[in-house]
């Protein structure tokens, strides 16, 4: 015997000592296990639907967010969401804001464009919201904008006439915008609250002065300079105004 | 064990099991599993873990059965290196493995006092170590077999070969090895 096969000899002992012999049942193991796991090819071919499947997804969810795809009265510019809400009515967001509209600190009334109105614009929902360089108010309207537009007065402090009872309308902040809609009302499809006390920097509180024969009068109590920008959006019909610091 | 020489297997089973017969690819890896088991049971030092990298190693190697270069020769350095491949990995992620002392030491106790320091030895080899061994001489592989396993030369595959000899034993030449 060489010494080449002795030593092959003791090292296959040890290698016997440690290995042992495999379970009876591996071969039958590996077969089923072979038979079961998928081949390299279906391997490619789920990769290819999972690929489908996430492009479809990502197609879809940027249709949904596309911007260009709506068309609101005022012309879309595309601002943040509102992302809190301190009203407790459930509506819907609006995905879209254009705030391409000029600031101002004077009255105005913002006429719709669209051709058809309901004799009485029914609010559906008051949200306000804060954003970087200002706050939003929106005012959803459940079956279309009104037809006389809306009509807003900025005006010093936050004291406001015109209440049905005679008796001012006094709000947070230190100014006011005064919003007058004609041929809208507040009861027959809003049901939250009629002043909301916001804690937003510019937009302190939003306060019903009249509801009544088809008029609403809010009162908008702002920090700072009352200057604001007001537009509409569709998808749904809402009136938007933006409470910024400064023009 | 006895030198395991693996029979020609016919390249048609080979050609069936590439279009994805997994039939014939079965019946073409069922020689090489002993031998895959043994390679993996010296590597890991643990036969649970060692049948299960043979499985895993299957496995891969099905799915990657298009990757093979060569004919049916191929096939056994192919595997085995997948196989350790998958012993590697299995070191790993299980490195508790590795702390089995008691097997280890009821493992010593069973052996003749003659194979105790041999067996010590290869015990504290390291895996890649342990590789060139088991294949060169429990699998019986020759030299350039053993090279397209591990992936080297032939020469090199020599050299680890002998290397790993003498870290078993400090005094044998070139000539006890090979």
């Amino acid at each position: 015997m060489s010494p080449n096969d002795d030593f092959r000899r003791e090292l296959n002992h040890v290698f016997d000592d440690i290995s042992g012999s495999p379970d009876p049942g591996l071969r039958d193991r590996v077969r089923s296990a072979v038979a079961e796991a998928p081949g390299e090819r279906s391997t490619y071919w789920i990769a290819a639907v999972a690929a489908c499947v996430i492009t479809a997804l990502i197609v879809g969810i940027l249709y949904v967010n596309n911007p260009f795809r709506r068309t609101g009265i005022a012309g879309p510019v595309s601002t943040p969401t509102p992302t809190s809400s301190p009203t407790s009515q459930p509506s819907p967001s609006p995905s879209t804001s254009p705030s391409a509209q000029p600031v101002i600190c004077s009255a105005d009334t913002v006429q719709p464009i669209t051709q058809s109105h309901p004799q009485t614009a029914f609010i559906s929902a008051l949200r306000a919201a804060e954003h970087d360089a200002y706050d939003r108010l929106v005012i959803d309207f459940a079956n279309g904008v009104p037809a006389a537009g809306v009509q807003l007065i900025p005006q010093t402090g936050t004291s406001f006439d015109g209440a049905p009872s005679g008796q001012p309308t006094t709000t947070r902040g230190t100014n006011g915008i005064k919003v007058i809609i004609q041929g809208a009302d507040l009861h027959t499809s809003y049901s939250g609250s009629r002043d909301l006390v916001t804690g937003l920097p510019h937009l302190a509180e939003v306060r019903q002065i009249e509801d009544y024969e088809g008029t609403v009068q809010l009162a908008l109590g702002v920090n700072g300079p009352a200057c604001y920008s007001a537009f509409y959006l569709t998808g749904p019909d809402r009136f938007v105004i933006d409470i910024t610091a400064a023009p | 064990m006895s030198a395991a020489l693996m029979e020609q297997r016919p390249p048609q089973a080979l050609n069936r099991a590439i279009q994805g017969d997994a039939d014939s690819f079965s019946r073409l890896i069922e020689p090489l599993l002993d031998p895959a088991y043994r390679l993996a049971a010296v590597m890991l030092g643990d036969r649970t873990a060692a049948e299960d990298a043979v499985q895993e190693g299957s496995i891969k190697a099905w799915r990657k059965l298009k990757q093979l270069r060569g004919d049916a020769s191929s096939l056994r350095p192919w595997f085995l290196s997948i196989v350790a491949n998958e012993c590697r990995m299995a070191r790993r992620t299980r490195w508790w493995s590795v702390l089995k002392l008691p097997e280890v030491r009821e493992a010593d106790q069973e052996t003749g006092e003659s194979h105790t320091d041999l067996r010590r030895a290869m015990l504290r080899l390291r895996p890649e170590e342990r590789l060139p061994l088991v294949l060169h001489f429990y699998l019986d592989l020759p030299l350039d077999e053993v090279a397209r396993t591990l992936g080297v030369s032939t020469a090199a595959a020599k050299s680890r070969v002998y290397r790993a000899a003498k870290r078993l034993r400090a005094d044998l030449t070139m000539e006890e090895v090979f």
